[in-house]
């Protein structure tokens, strides 16, 4: 049997970014522009120390301020919300303290909302804030990670035991038989500053309570509508059916998104209490006071290898200092969590120990933000590998080609307990050797170093969970999905429109949705409107997060895609008098499977089906609309892998690092948009870059945060931003059909950790090692004994 | 956040000193004071309207003068509430030095702030403060008595000195300190 040439794979092909378009023509549909009649804002009155309690708050000015229509404290908006607790069940003895809307009795961090006031105007509700008069005493904060968990030390919040948020250990038999009989043991001291994620467009809401029904409409940029609509309906006592969430364009979001924080509920709180719609935008520096923060790590750990330079066993302690609370709903647990699994996961190491402790003190909450515990546990591992090849006199590159795991060593189970399905680590590491030209490079390092230019060139495997199951938080009673949905159509005039749960951030999640529809159906992508971020119109999924939207997105939308695709075959069989067998769909009609001749377009069984269902044998389903959910099984995750190499020069005498080049070896599993995927990478790697380099939120020992404005605050810039060069393994997962994994967290995973390597390695003929990140020049010029 | 400075006055350390305690001369060279009220001999609270950067408060604040070795030093110490902006709390010790017929003001002063001023940054809120310091020093030095006496008041001597564009203060005031790890102490 010959079959016809495929002329509609769309799978695999760089399409651009469709709704790219809309955007430059200033046609965004961002959360910040949207206006409604009888709208009002809101501001907030913020806690201007981190720790103290509150004496008395007097609003009696400010609610007579010009346009202010009420100012509202705990006693008003708190009483509607349930309180929320960020801790989950299978974080074994976790505690976190209950969150309301506004602080009642105690502030616990410097900006926490006090005080909301609701005004016409942005700028009059600001004005009237600045009369509420909030008489905090103030009390020494807890800040220091180490220093909270001292017996007998203040806790960060009233009501806790103690700092303590979670602990665990995580353990082999044999570890401590492993570093007894190591052959060399490298250790180090690491810090990892905290940052954020400074979108564009910053958090909004603006949400829409109508009294005469009942029902809430909230418009809100976020990356998961489906979880914000439980969340409201739990925590407000309405209907679920009736709490609508809709994001539209979201200005970025890499996890700072999907929390819940105080000033949306208190939002949500306003317009149920006002019966109209109330706004809330934060500023840029509300953005750094109230985001939530990434990393804020301190880890001390080291690493054995035998005689024979094979990496045999880690030992890993982790504190993670995660503010005054976990973050809800995902708690703030999730990250170190990761960190301490992900260590030596490139490695075959066979033993580990791993403990992690989490602590509160009195800062903005961290949580989960782009590669959860990614870069830590790969900066840790990375770093302690390359002490492993300069104790041992070896090349850093030849050491890890002989430590991964083999190609053809799969399925794997890491000494943490993470199973690998099938993954290319020798395939990548061969494939970077050539892409950098390794050898030249070394050679060039050499000779430059001889004339005072110190060169640096830093490797970092990696591996990256995707596709996650309900593991990460529904096995924990988190009411967050764990599946997808899709509702795939086709108009009578034979276009298709696919409504989908995974959302839409920029990073192209519509286009490859667009593409695998349109496989399916043989329908170009242009021809496939994707609808997604709308609670009401949209089926209930997990949505977008922890590199989900592709493998699982991807997925379901295959899979609805198919369902329609038998609907339609069985109409036209039907109509034809055909068999399924003999009938495919191709260029938008249906075709003769063996010849290819064309027997009847889409939009002729749109017409049928719709205007003429009468025309159809009888019994015929005429039904041109499929819904299909999937959720994961098999693997937990589906690990991807990669290495990343950094090229750097560092000037000794200013401690300044010029980053060269960077490269990138990525095995996401099947690609299904190569353009998107590399636009993927290369952002990742701008943020991983951004935190070993540039960006820190930096405190006081007061707890105030001292740079909270892009003046004081370094986002990498693309003046300072390497040419990044991108290669590809593609290994599929068997699990789908589709076969992809996730690639959204990939470029952070590693960039810092190859980053950190290249700029000790430039430092290596001064014996000078950097643990901590930012690196910065004064942290450069410390560590090479200058200051 | 420290900061320190040096001004030379045209006045006898005697002279300063009593300036030093003048509600009103301390009045007039407060940059944006709206109002100060002496509630003792070493008290004083104070309403001041204040603009760093994108953010302007009204901080209403009170000043103690304590350790008093009369005539030669002083240390100043205060708290002050703008609300929303935040807070900002401090000493300075202050010393005065007799140098032929100028006096050398220096001062020493440790400086916090909270609340939105100071997720400023610190660059902008010591930039601010030493600017603000030398506005008051210059006002301050114009509005001392000249040394020659007489009766004029403070606020003549004032005018006077701006009409001859003479300036009673010249600041030296310190650059702002980097701490090792890139953090401003």
């Amino acid at each position: 049997m010959t079959m016809a040439p495929d002329t509609t794979a769309f799978i695999g092909q760089p399409h651009r970014r469709q709704n790219a378009l809309r955007h430059l023509a200033g046609r965004g549909r961002f959360t910040t522009d949207l206006v409604l009649p009888r709208m009002v804002h809101a501001a907030f009155v913020r806690s201007p120390v981190a720790r103290g309690q509150i004496l008395a708050v007097d609003v009696e000015q400010a609610s007579q301020a010009p346009g202010v229509i009420c100012v509202l404290t705990a006693a008003d908006l708190n009483p509607l919300c349930m309180p929320w607790v960020g801790t989950l069940d299978h974080f074994a003895r976790m505690a976190s303290p209950p969150q309301n809307i506004l602080a009642e009795t105690h502030v616990v961090w410097a900006g926490q909302p006090v005080v909301m006031v609701i005004a016409s105007s942005r700028a009059q509700a600001e004005d009237a804030c600045e009369l509420v008069v909030v008489e905090i005493e103030d009390q020494e904060p807890v800040v220091d990670g180490a220093a909270a968990l001292a017996l007998g030390a203040d806790t960060a919040s009233p009501g806790l035991a103690s700092n303590l948020c979670y602990e665990t250990v995580l353990e082999t038999a044999d570890v401590d038989a492993a570093f007894a009989k190591a052959a060399c043991v490298v250790d180090g001291e690491f810090s990892f500053g905290r940052h954020t994620a400074v979108t564009l467009e910053p958090r909004a809401v603006v949400a829409d309570f109508d009294p005469s029904t009942g029902q809430l409409t909230v418009h809100q940029g976020t990356q998961t509508p489906y979880q914000f609509q439980d969340v409201y309906a739990r925590h407000f006592g309405l209907n679920e059916g009736q709490v609508r969430v809709i994001a539209a364009d979201v200005g970025g979001s890499f996890g700072m998104k999907l929390h819940v924080y105080h000033e949306e509920m208190a939002t949500v709180a306003a317009s149920k209490l006002l019966g109209r719609p109330v706004r809330f935008v934060a500023d840029r520096l509300e953005s750094f006071l109230s985001d939530i923060h990434a990393r804020d790590h301190k880890v001390r750990a080291r690493m054995a290898v035998d005689a024979n330079g094979i990496i045999t066993a880690m030992e890993v302690d982790d504190l993670t200092q995660i503010g005054a609370f976990s973050a809800y709903p995902r708690t703030s647990a999730a990250e170190g969590n990761q960190v301490i699994r992900l260590m030596g996961g490139p490695y075959r190491m066979q033993d580990y120990r791993g403990r992690l402790s989490v602590v509160f003190q009195n800062k903005v909450q961290t949580s989960q933000y782009r590669a959860v515990g990614h870069p830590i546990a790969c900066a840790v591992t990375e770093v302690l590998v390359d002490g492993v090849a300069e104790a041992l006199g070896q090349d850093p590159l030849d050491l890890r080609v002989r430590n991964v795991v083999p190609d053809d060593a799969y399925p794997h189970t890491s000494a943490t307990g993470y199973q690998f399905e099938k993954l290319s680590h020798q395939a990548c590491l061969a494939r970077l050797r050539q892409m950098m030209g390794y050898e030249t490079l070394r050679a060039e390092q050499a000779l430059l170093r001889k004339t005072g230019i110190y060169r640096g060139i830093g490797i970092a495997p990696f591996i990256e969970i995707t596709n996650p199951g309900a593991a990460f938080y529904g096995v924990g009673g988190a009411r967050i999905s764990a599946q997808d949905g899709a509702i795939v159509k086709l108009t009578p005039s034979g276009d298709v429109q696919c409504m989908i749960s995974v959302t839409e951030q920029g990073q192209g999640t519509e286009t490859i949705i667009a593409q695998i529809v349109g496989e399916q159906l043989g329908v170009s992508p242009e021809r496939v409107k994707v609808i997604t971020g709308d609670t009401d119109t949209t089926p209930v999924g997990g949505a977008t997060w922890a590199c989900r939207g592709a493998g699982i997105g991807g997925e379901t939308a295959l899979r609805a895609g198919r369902k329609l695709r038998d609907q339609i075959l069985a109409i036209a069989a039907a109509v034809l008098q055909s068999e399924v067998v003999d009938l495919r769909l191709a260029d938008a009609s249906v075709i003769d499977a063996h010849t290819g001749a064309v027997r009847l377009s889409l939009a002729e069984i749109g017409r049928i089906a719709t205007y003429r269902p009468d025309t159809l044998p009888s019994g015929t389903d005429n039904s041109l609309t499929a819904a299909q959910h999937y959720a994961p099984s098999g693997f937990p995750f589906a690990f991807t892998n990669g290495v990343q190499a950094s090229h750097v020069e560092v000037d000794v005498e200013t401690g300044l690092v010029k980053l060269l080049k960077h490269w990138v070896v990525e095995d996401c599993g099947r690609i299904i948009n190569p353009l998107l995927v590399d636009e993927q990478i290369r952002g990742g790697v701008v943020q991983g870059l951004g935190a070993a380099l540039f960006e820190e939120c930096l405190y006081d020992e007061e707890g105030q945060l001292t740079n909270g404005s892009l003046a004081e605050y370094l986002v990498p810039m693309a003046c300072e931003m390497p040419d990044i060069v991108i290669g590809h393994v593609e290994t599929p997962t068997l699990d789908t059909i589709l076969g992809a994994k996730g690639v959204g967290e990939a470029g952070t995973a590693a960039a810092g950790a190859a980053a950190m390597n290249a700029v000790n390695d430039a430092l290596l003929p001064f014996k000078a090692r950097l643990m901590q990140t930012p690196m910065t020049p004064a942290r450069i010029l410390a560590a090479l004994g200058h200051v | 956040m420290e900061l320190e400075g040096t001004q030379i006055l045209h006045a006898t350390p005697q002279a300063v000193w009593q300036a030093l305690f003048d509600r009103a001369i301390l009045e007039q060279a407060i940059p944006g004071c709206e109002s100060l009220e002496q509630k003792s001999e070493t008290e004083f609270a104070a309403v001041v309207r204040l603009k760093v950067g994108p953010v302007s408060a009204r901080f209403q604040g009170e000043v103690t003068l304590t350790e008093l070795e009369p005539f030669s030093a002083c240390t100043l110490s205060g708290k002050g509430s703008g609300g929303i902006a935040g807070f900002a709390k401090g000493t300075a010790r202050i010393t005065l030095v007799a140098e032929g017929d100028v006096t050398v003001l220096s001062y020493r002063a440790e400086a916090a702030v909270g609340g939105k001023l100071a997720a400023l940054g610190n660059r902008l809120i010591k930039a601010t403060a030493q600017k603000l310091a030398g506005e008051f020093f210059a006002a301050f030095g114009a509005l001392l008595p000249e040394e020659a006496g007489g009766d004029t008041g403070p606020e003549d001597a004032g005018e006077k000195r701006r009409e001859t564009g003479g300036c009673g203060a010249v600041s030296r005031a310190g650059g702002p300190q980097i701490a090792g790890n890139g953090r401003t102490s």
